[in-house]
């Protein structure tokens, strides 16, 4: 088994008296590529986001290489700069070049010399095939461009692990398959991978572990072949008969 | 008819005779219309972001106290300086501390109680904008600055002010016209401005009415043209409407500073010049 990378244990998260994540458990090991399912509404962004610490987890513990990260005396930032973060809305920064987006997070917070940040982020956007549009502002970019430059902006911080939240679900048809195929292709590389989705052929063919998540905890999770082929509860059943149906 | 040949040779007779003086008084209004407009603006950016400090449950009791006080203050100077007229909070500043303090304590410098009064008052107009302006970026931007592990000062500095400062533009440009016209009134405290010749031409002449027209005249090209600037301005931050699409591999440009530091690489606008000799042969 290779190297623990992400653990959490017995998350919980509620927003007043309404509770959207209870007793979360579940590992990430270097190299997995764990894809998160369930329902709009399930809580898959929240806990995404709360491993993120983009929220505040009520309860509960964020172990990261073995430390805890959801304690009130960590330091947020230095371990969202280990951890990357794709979004739903890319959440390009709309005063910078495609260029600069890549640059800034490795020159403001890893402190790297501007000619050093340059041309990782050029390495990256290459590999996501954006090289040509360094020039561009995300204003000027569809949403596959952009989204394939805010993973190239994630990736130029070098993470350990790399969070996706719905990446491709803002997006028009036909660039889901542009950006699909840039996270086939990290996955491939080994890169660890966290990813929400509605994908479900991304699920089931890329992934090596599937977590199904239903009304705020987690159902059942496993390798692909067994959610997708003999799923054991039956919410999860259902829920993918209904995917595959609609 | 006749009326305005007569107010055009009034003009020409004023203008003939105070030219100098006109002048003189709109360079000191556009100069402390300048001056307060940037010193208002950083006070208004200072407030706007402590106002803006997040601030949870989850964070320890005493800064919490702390920024409840600091907010508390900020309110309370913007509510005081917007909500009163600058002539009396000059005329306050100006005469109210000699006036306590047994003329220990007094402004000798008419410019430096011109400037203060102007920037704190622009300052607390300015502190709304900015607090808009901060919230008017959206917050996905602040998200993906934190998923790359920027502190909140990395974030505002980077990401969230440079976007609030375009969106204010707009408010800035209404800031400073209105410091324009409005720096007429620190007249009552003796101040030199373009309104206080009129005042002075009109008492020495009795020429009420065309040495008015001469200020209307003046005060209309100074802000139409601060329009037009601001405007350019605005274009500028906008940057390029177009982008250029880079066909050559970037990474080759970079290639020669990675393997050779302090060589840079053929590709650098420094090494594109010409060597030294050749320059010398193009110079005969």
């Amino acid at each position: 088994m290779s190297e623990l990378v992400l653990q959490v244990q017995h998350l919980s998260k509620s927003f007043g008296s309404h509770e959207i994540l209870r007793d979360i458990d579940f590992s990430v090991h270097a190299g997995d590529v764990t894809s998160i399912i369930g329902a709009s509404g399930s809580g898959k962004s929240t806990l995404l986001r709360c491993i993120n610490l983009l929220e505040t987890p009520s309860d509960g513990h964020i172990l990261f290489h073995g430390q805890d990260m959801a304690g009130r005396h960590t330091n947020a930032a230095a371990y969202r700069a280990k951890v990357g973060m794709v979004f739903q809305s890319f959440n390009l920064f709309n005063n910078m070049t495609v260029l600069q987006n890549c640059m800034v997070g490795q020159i403001k917070v890893l402190k790297k010399k501007p000619d050093e940040a340059r041309e990782m982020a050029l390495r990256y956007l290459r590999q996501v095939g954006m090289a040509p549009y360094i020039n561009a502002r995300p204003q000027q970019l569809s949403g596959g461009q952009k989204q394939r430059v805010a993973i190239a902006r994630a990736l130029a911080m070098q993470p350990e692990i790399l969070l996706f939240d719905e990446p491709t679900s803002a997006l028009d048809p036909e660039m889901v398959g542009e950006v699909l195929s840039v996270m086939r292709q990290l996955a491939k590389e080994g890169m660890t991978m966290l990813v929400v989705t509605h994908e479900m052929a991304f699920a089931r063919d890329i992934s090596t572990h599937v977590v199904y998540m239903n009304g705020g905890v987690i159902c059942e999770e496993g390798t692909p072949q067994q959610i997708f082929n003999n799923p054991q509860k039956a919410e999860t059943r259902d829920f993918l008969a209904r995917f595959i149906a609609g | 008819m006749n009326r305005f040949a007569a107010l055009f040779d009034d003009i020409a007779l004023l203008w003939g005779k105070y030219g100098s003086s006109y002048l003189n008084g709109v360079g000191s209004t556009l100069l402390l219309a300048v001056i307060a407009t940037l010193v208002g603006c950083v006070i208004g950016f200072l407030c706007g972001i402590l106002q803006t400090i997040p601030c949870s449950h989850s964070d320890p009791l005493v800064k919490r106290g702390l920024l409840g006080l600091l907010r508390g203050i900020i309110r309370a100077y913007i509510e005081i300086f917007r909500g009163t007229p600058m002539i009396l909070q000059a005329v306050f500043i100006y005469y109210g501390l000699p006036y306590f303090t047994n003329n220990a304590v007094q402004f000798r410098n008419i410019w430096a109680v011109s400037i203060l009064v102007v920037s704190i008052n622009t300052g607390a107009y300015m502190a709304e904008s900015v607090r808009g302006g901060i919230l008017s970026v959206d917050r996905g931007q602040t998200e993906g600055a934190k998923a790359i592990g920027m502190t909140h000062v990395q974030t505002m500095l980077s990401v969230v002010l440079p976007q609030a400062l375009r969106n204010i533009m707009p408010q800035i440009g209404n800031n400073f016209i209105i410091n324009v016209k409005d720096t007429s009134v620190m007249f009552i405290i003796g101040f030199n401005d373009f309104f206080a010749v009129h005042k002075a031409v009109a008492g020495a002449t009795f020429r009420f009415f065309p040495s008015a027209a001469i200020e209307m005249a003046g005060y209309l090209t100074m802000t139409l043209l601060a329009s037009f600037l601001l405007r350019r301005l605005e274009k500028l931050l906008d940057g390029h409407a177009s982008y250029e699409l880079v066909r050559e591999d970037p990474l080759v440009a970079t290639a020669g500073t990675y393997n050779y530091p302090g060589k840079g690489s053929p590709y650098d606008e420094v090494n594109r010049e010409r060597p030294q000799g050749a320059r010398k042969e193009d110079a005969e």
